[in-house]
């Protein structure tokens, strides 16, 4: 599935789309270069799934989550792994007790840095998000 | 409590671990205040790293706590304030365990306040801003997790009347430099480079300044940074120095502009007194000047408390204050019950 994203209402149709792929479990892994849009595309699927809530760059507190209001996912938890260097230090975090909730979705930005906790994970989904040079617009590929 | 009751700070939520113990009377005395900072490892790493930092805070904590305590013991404070969030729950619970231990033995008061509110109290930690210290304040707390505009009625009694929607100022510091090349922590090192350079150079967004709202939105410098370095960043020579301090010039005016700008429209909206600016970015120079100046010409009557620059990094004199604040309203918790809250809001 691609998406090119030219104005911001189109990061809404990809969140959206991606919502309809979701189901409690689901590790939504967003990758992308410093400002691509990775939080932005957050905050829309925070929309998609109903939240009130208006998802802040997670960076410096590394874990958040949001009550969403969606049929099946009631929570949306978003993890930055932007600064964490080595895989022990997601230790901390409690991304498994998360998961652990029946009804959770996790979206992860820089999951590069935490690769090797992500390959023992099942239902990741692999999304990248690349902006075009020069330009504000961002292309989407998720696999 | 005696008559100048001595508050035991602990403070462990995010870099650093701190201790200190202040003394409060018709003056401030800070008795002592040891602040065990973690910054040489988080160079090597590029960012904080929570493992290491719960780790060193366990045996760092035990030791400033030993140092900060003396040969009086138990007989070196009369209260306890512990940092119980916001913050990593993991990161948190060091210093709360700690305190919650010292308060069971010693069967003294203990408080748990909000990181926040300890930056607030860092302004207060200053002899000529209690002074001028008179409610309604407002005060900007600006830090690489944290842009807030708080509106202070009373000691105790705050509203956020605007936050960023997205990035932190001081994390919007870090990323720009980090898309130009600029090593961790970002932030010195553009106010380093900004101050050889032409701030007019590149026009960076001012992003919602003329919104109304007292909100605020850094994420998109990151956009307008990244297409304006992008003809520069494969040269290497010196038209390419100078383009990469003129860009620091600009992304520094840009973030300070927004900053001061919604700074003084709340400032007057409210009519407050005086604005605080506090926080890890008050460590700017720029932000520092620009405010007061701003302050001078367009609301001569309110006072400008920055914190020192001693109180500006996490520290912990700053949560004995806002403990002693809180303690003077009678508040006290059960030590039973304290627990880290890692989404607190002030
Ligand atoms: N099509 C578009 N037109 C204009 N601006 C856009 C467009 N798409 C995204 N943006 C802006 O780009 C910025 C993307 O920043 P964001 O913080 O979401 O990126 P990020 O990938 O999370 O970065 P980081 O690596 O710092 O976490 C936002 O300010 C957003 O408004
Ligand atoms: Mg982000």
């Amino acid at each position: 599935m691609n998406f090119i994203v030219a104005r911001m209402e189109d990061w809404d149709l990809a969140a959206k789309a991606v919502a309809d792929r979701l189901s409690p479990g689901s590790i939504l892994a967003l990758s992308g270069p410093l400002g691509a849009g990775k939080t932005t595309f957050v905050q829309a699927l925070a929309r998609a799934l109903g939240s009130k809530d208006k998802p802040r760059s997670p960076t410096f507190s590394l874990v958040r989550a949001y009550k969403t209001a969606h049929s099946a996912i009631k929570q949306l938890v978003h993890v930055d792994a932007y600064r964490i260097e080595s895989e022990q230090d997601i230790l901390p975090l409690g991304l498994e007790e998360y998961l652990e909730d029946p009804a959770t979705v996790m979206a992860i930005e820089w999951p590069e840095q935490i690769s090797a906790w992500l390959a023992g994970q099942t239902h990741v989904i692999r999304m990248q998000i690349e902006p075009d040079k020069g330009s504000d617009v961002r292309r989407i590929r998720i696999a | 409590m005696p008559a100048n009751p001595r508050i035991l700070g602990i403070e462990t939520s995010c870099d650093e671990t701190a201790i200190a113990i202040l003394e409060v009377g018709k003056t401030l005395k800070i008795v002592k205040n040891l602040v065990s900072s973690q910054i040489p490892i988080h160079q090597k790493y590029g960012g904080v790293v929570p493992e290491v930092a719960a780790r060193t805070h366990v045996a760092e904590s035990v030791s400033l706590i030993t140092e900060a305590l003396g040969k009086k013991g138990m007989d070196a404070f009369d209260a306890i304030a512990v940092t119980s969030g916001p913050g990593l729950a993991t990161a948190l619970r060091v210093g709360i365990e700690s305190a919650r231990v010292l308060a069971m033995l010693s069967g003294k008061k203990i408080v748990g306040v909000n990181h926040l509110e300890g930056h607030l109290a860092s302004a207060w930690l200053n002899a000529s801003n209690r002074k001028k210290w008179k409610f309604p304040l407002l005060a900007l707390i600006v830090s690489g997790g944290h842009t807030e505009l708080v509106l202070m009625k009373d000691f105790c009694k705050y509203k956020i009347v605007g936050q960023t929607r997205d990035d932190a100022a001081g994390e919007a510091f870090d990323k720009t430099a980090k898309l130009v090349g600029l090593p961790y922590p970002g932030g010195p090192q553009i106010a380093k480079l900004a101050s050889l350079g032409n701030p007019d150079a590149f026009p960076l967004p001012r992003p919602m300044m003329n919104d109304g709202s007292f909100d605020f939105s850094f994420s998109g410098l990151k956009t307008a940074v990244r297409i304006a370095w992008e003809p520069w960043s494969k040269m290497e020579d010196a038209r390419a120095e100078q383009a990469k301090r003129d860009l620091a010039a600009s992304v520094q005016t840009a973030i300070v502009d927004v900053l001061v700008e919604k700074t003084m429209r709340a400032a007057e909206k409210y009519k407050v007194n005086g604005v605080l600016v506090v926080g890890g970015v008050s460590a700017n120079a720029s932000l520092r000047e620009r405010m007061e100046k701003a302050i001078k010409e367009r609301l001569p009557k309110l006072a400008f408390l920055p914190s020192d620059r001693a109180y500006i990094t996490d520290n912990a004199a700053m949560i004995a204050a806002a403990g002693y604040w809180r303690i003077k309203k009678g508040e006290k918790h059960d030590w039973r019950k304290l627990d880290a809250r890692p989404e607190w809001n002030i």
